[in-house]
């Protein structure tokens, strides 16, 4: 009965470890956060080219793609929406009919503000930081 | 085993009938495959305007997103899907008890059709 | 000349006596065609397979080259075009057999018991091989692949808490980049048809077993 009993105990922790095992493997999986995620600032217009009014859009390079962000005049405020549409991310246009930022994807609408005034997005378009350096606008990325 | 007269054996019976199905198998593929080959879609590109679709086999999903705005989202990525997908595996024990036919007939059906309208919209509507 | 092969094979690994039961098991007397579709699906699964191979050949799983590869497999590689077009059609036709066959089983309710644990892998691959279909969906990694599984990815993220966390386990990092690339080639050339086989064999198993149920 002894050696049973250590048998039985034997088959149990092979269990355990087995499980703990592939519990081991979800974090493996995640791959840690050893990339920390810090703001970029990329150079994009002549201080000269931003809008006067109104919407701009502008195409910059960072990381081997062309990413794009709206630089917006509203009254006297200067801010640069994400194209990201914050319902599942994909990214938004700028309809000059209606004044407004449409997403393709569920018909996300926001306003110019990026304001949400339509469509499934849970939130406002995210405002990026800017900064304006030796004539030019440079534009915050987080990645 | 074929003894009982209204019973019959898988060989020599049934076996060439499934070889014949697999071979229609295999030439529906292949007729299809040489008449509607795929092409190469643009590269990726993150400043055009683009509007992507899924499969013909997801568009049941992508249809029911756009029914819960804001913080219902969650319905529409995961809960109904994952309610759908539940009820599809565990349609066993839903036929349980006197009524249980009728129970999984309708959960059945409802699933059916749920899937089917959701499909169509986006297919007739080409949205 | 086959026949002796084969009687060599058989008398090395005893084929044909460990499957008598199969191939001589009773089945009802009245039988459709409705009852091919399981092993029209699994006819599908093996062109996909087949195919799956030949294009993994040429394909790169790598952020940078994935798509000119696929240009050159689609242009240059002869009859590339062709394989691709077949894979695709595979997993289409797959899906669909594979509906059809749920729901003749269905309708002549085969799910009951014994067989309620064999309905239940035969779902567990239905869902396997969607999940085929959207890691495969990313592999061409042109802009219809890419937004996708933006899209795909991000529904993760509306998880109460973990949604974050989700997103990132799918992605293999905070955005569709590479890393997903690889992760989601993996899934579907590794991970997928692996597990996809597993449930394959229980599931023939068990119709071995249970017999096919006895028509409405
Ligand atoms: C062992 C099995 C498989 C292997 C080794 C395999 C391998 C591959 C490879 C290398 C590609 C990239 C080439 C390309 O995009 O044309 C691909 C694409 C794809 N695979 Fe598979 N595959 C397998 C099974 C499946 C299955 C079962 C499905 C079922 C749904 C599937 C669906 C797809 C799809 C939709 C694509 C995208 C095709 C395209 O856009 O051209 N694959 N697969
Ligand atoms: S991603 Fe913009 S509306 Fe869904």
């Amino acid at each position: 009965m002894q050696r049973r009993d250590f048998l039985s105990w034997l088959l149990k922790s092979a269990y355990a470890v087995l499980g703990l095992g592939c519990v081991a493997t979800l974090p493996y999986l995640y791959r840690g956060g050893n990339e920390d995620i810090k703001t970029f600032f990329v150079k994009t217009v002549d201080e000269d080219d931003l809008p006067r009014r109104g919407v701009k859009e502008v195409e910059f390079p960072f990381r081997g793609l062309t990413h794009k962000a709206f630089i917006v005049r509203k009254n006297t405020d200067l801010f640069v929406l994400s194209p990201i549409c914050s319902h599942l991310g994909c990214s938004v246009n700028w309809n000059f009919v209606n004044n407004e930022f449409d997403c393709p994807c569920h018909g996300g609408r926001y306003d110019m503000s990026g304001h949400v005034i339509g469509g499934p997005p849970p939130k406002p378009l995210t405002r990026l930081p800017y900064v304006i350096k030796d004539g030019f606008f440079y534009i915050g990325i987080r990645a | 085993m074929s003894q009982n007269g209204n019973k019959k054996a898988f060989y020599p019976d049934y076996l060439p009938f499934v070889l014949v199905a697999a071979l229609i198998a295999v030439e529906a593929i292949i007729a299809s495959a040489l008449l509607f080959p795929p092409r190469i879609g643009p590269a990726i590109d993150l400043t055009a305007p683009y509007q992507p679709k899924p499969e013909w086999y997801f568009l049941w999903i992508y249809q029911l997103l756009r029914y819960f705005p804001g913080s219902w989202a969650i319905f529409g990525t995961v809960l109904l899907p994952a309610l759908l997908i539940l009820s599809f595996i565990f349609m066993p024990y839903i036929d349980r008890g006197p009524r249980g036919r009728k129970k999984s007939l309708l959960v059945g059906i409802v699933l059916f059709t749920s899937l089917a309208v959701l499909t169509l919209i986006p297919v007739l509507t080409g949205r | 000349m086959i026949r002796r092969i084969i009687n060599l094979l058989d008398r090395w690994f005893g084929t044909k006596e460990a499957h008598r039961n199969f191939l001589a098991r009773a089945l009802p007397g009245k039988i459709g065609v409705s009852y091919c579709l399981g092993g029209m699906a699994f006819t599908a699964f093996l062109v996909s397979v087949l195919t799956g191979l030949l294009l993994s050949i040429y394909y790169v799983p790598s952020g940078t080259e994935a798509y000119p590869s696929i240009v050159t497999l689609h242009n240059e590689v002869w009859f590339g075009w062709g394989i691709r077009s077949i894979h695709k059609w595979s997993a289409n036709f797959l899906i669909i057999f594979v509906a059809l066959h749920a729901v003749r089983v269905f309708l002549h309710k085969a799910y009951r018991p014994p067989r309620e644990l064999n309905w239940m892998a035969g779902a567990l691959g239905f869902v396997l091989i969607m999940a085929s279909g959207f890691t495969g969906y990313l592999l061409p990694w042109d802009q219809k692949a890419y937004w996708a599984t933006v899209v795909g990815t991000s529904m993760a993220k509306t998880v109460p808490g973990a949604g974050g966390l989700l997103v990132r386990l799918l992605r293999g990092g905070p955005e569709v980049a590479g890393a997903t690339l690889v992760r989601f080639y993996s899934m579907h050339v590794l991970w997928i048809p692996f597990g996809l086989m597993l449930i394959f064999w229980t599931h023939f198993h068990m119709v071995k077993r249970q017999g096919i149920s006895g028509g409405l």
